[in-house]
């Protein structure tokens, strides 16, 4: 491979990769670096490459291990992360002020309930272990098959299939309990809360019911429901998104509360 | 105790100073997925329905804290005395310890069994308050065996 074919291919799969990477590491400056860094690793192990993977899967295997080692000194986030950075939010007299400015001032600072989900997702799967929330992301959002996560991962397809299954089966427990978009008993409110706050022209319910997810709930289908969830984002990259200002702001947020957080619990 | 049939049936033995209660099951999975299972302590109440919960890292040397549904009321302190990644994992307190072992019999297919021996001088007193293990044991084996089976069986998944 040449350095241009690398570079062809490295521009192509740019977006998801930040997207991936941002959605692991909840940090904008770590998701450029590692992006950066990632390049520059691949163009200096270029003669390494064998085609043994496209070269896509070698980017990311490269990427992966460069969010890993970013990540090892990190706690995990915890389960009920909105409560805690909601809160948060509202003892923070600037915090309102700054996300009004960005809603006023950029063209990307939309508040939209889908896009709201896909955040709530990326901020519930940063409480996995790092290798589900990684496996997770590859293979539902990002598309790539078992065997290709083996190798990005450097696993077996059994512990693959392991961390698929087991972050499959939290993430539909965790959204069960907590969301009330799909549970009548869920503990978060905060789409329409912040639909209320950010966009009060936009009508919850008539918006929310245009989102599958929200309709197909009735089935049941709990699987089903975070396939949609998923897809969502698929859909919605939150670098370039409607919303994507007001996004990277909530999640930068988030980030800092719970590394913040993290400390008071290790204490 | 050997030649334990793969049934998935308790069997336990008494004796005046310990009682020792083993299992065994053949399992249609991986030894790396049931050893996935059996070592991540925060995702047993998940699949496991005798266990409430488990704190605490179950690898080598390490404790834990674990509450099964045999006594809910109390909270078993053991500390992980074996760890050998995919074939044996034993935890124990003072007077007892428990030993899974995993071995290969196929490609996709390994026996499981699991055994509990407690005992000592002073076992006589309260041997009678023990709870039999037997009915746990079988619903350990088969919730790990239909757990295990499920993940290994998995397709890719389809998306919408």
């Amino acid at each position: 491979m040449t350095i241009e074919q690398l570079t062809n291919e490295f521009e192509q799969a740019r977006p998801q990769l930040k997207s991936y990477i941002l959605r692991i590491t909840a940090s904008i400056e770590d998701t450029e670096d590692i992006v950066q860094d990632t390049f520059i690793k691949a163009s200096e192990k270029i003669n390494s490459f064998r085609g043994d993977s496209s070269v896509k899967t070698w980017i990311f295997t490269i990427a992966s291990n460069l969010a890993k080692d970013n990540l090892r000194a990190q706690k995990r986030w915890t389960e009920n992360v909105t409560d805690i950075c909601k809160a948060k939010a509202l003892s923070n007299p600037d915090y309102f002020t700054e996300v009004m400015q960005i809603q006023h001032t950029s063209p990307h600072g939309q508040f939209e309930i889908k896009e709201h989900i896909t955040f709530c997702v990326t901020c519930i799967s940063k409480s996995l272990p790092l290798e589900q929330q990684i496996c997770i992301l590859l293979k539902e959002v990002y598309e790539f098959k078992v065997s290709e996560i083996t190798q990005i991962l450097n696993s077996t397809e059994a512990m693959i299939k392991y961390y698929l299954h087991t972050s499959r089966a939290k993430m539909i427990n965790i959204f069960d309990g907590r969301c009330a978009l799909i549970n009548k008993e869920g503990i978060c409110h905060q789409c329409s809360e912040l639909n209320g706050i950010f966009n009060p022209k936009q009508n919850f319910e008539i918006e929310k019911n245009k989102i599958e997810m929200v309709r197909v709930d009735k089935k049941g289908d709990k699987a089903h429901l975070l396939d949609l969830r998923l897809q969502l984002l698929k859909e919605i990259n939150p670098f370039n998104s409607h919303g994507s200002d007001m996004h990277l702001f909530h999640l930068e947020h988030n980030r800092k509360v719970m590394e913040n957080h993290s400390e008071i619990s290790e204490e | 105790m050997t030649g334990l049939p793969s049934n998935g049936k308790a069997v336990t033995i008494k004796k005046m100073f310990s009682r020792e209660t083993v299992i065994s099951i053949d399992i249609e999975a991986e030894k790396s997925i049931i050893w996935a299972l059996l070592t991540n302590a925060s995702d047993y109440p998940r699949w496991n329905s005798t266990v409430i919960s488990i704190h605490g890292a179950i690898t080598k040397g390490r404790k834990i804290q674990l509450k099964s549904t045999l006594d809910p009321k109390r909270i078993f302190k053991l500390s992980v005395k074996e760890f050998e990644a995919d074939n044996k994992l034993v935890w124990g307190g003072a007077m007892g310890k428990r030993i899974y072992t995993l071995k290969s019999i196929g490609s996709r297919l390994t026996n499981f069994s699991m055994n509990e021996k407690i005992g000592g001088p002073i076992f006589p007193l309260f041997s009678t308050m023990i709870p039999s293990f037997d009915k746990s044991f079988e619903q350990f084996a088969s919730d790990l065996k239909k757990e295990a089976e499920i993940i290994s069986n998995t397709k890719e998944p389809v998306i919408v």
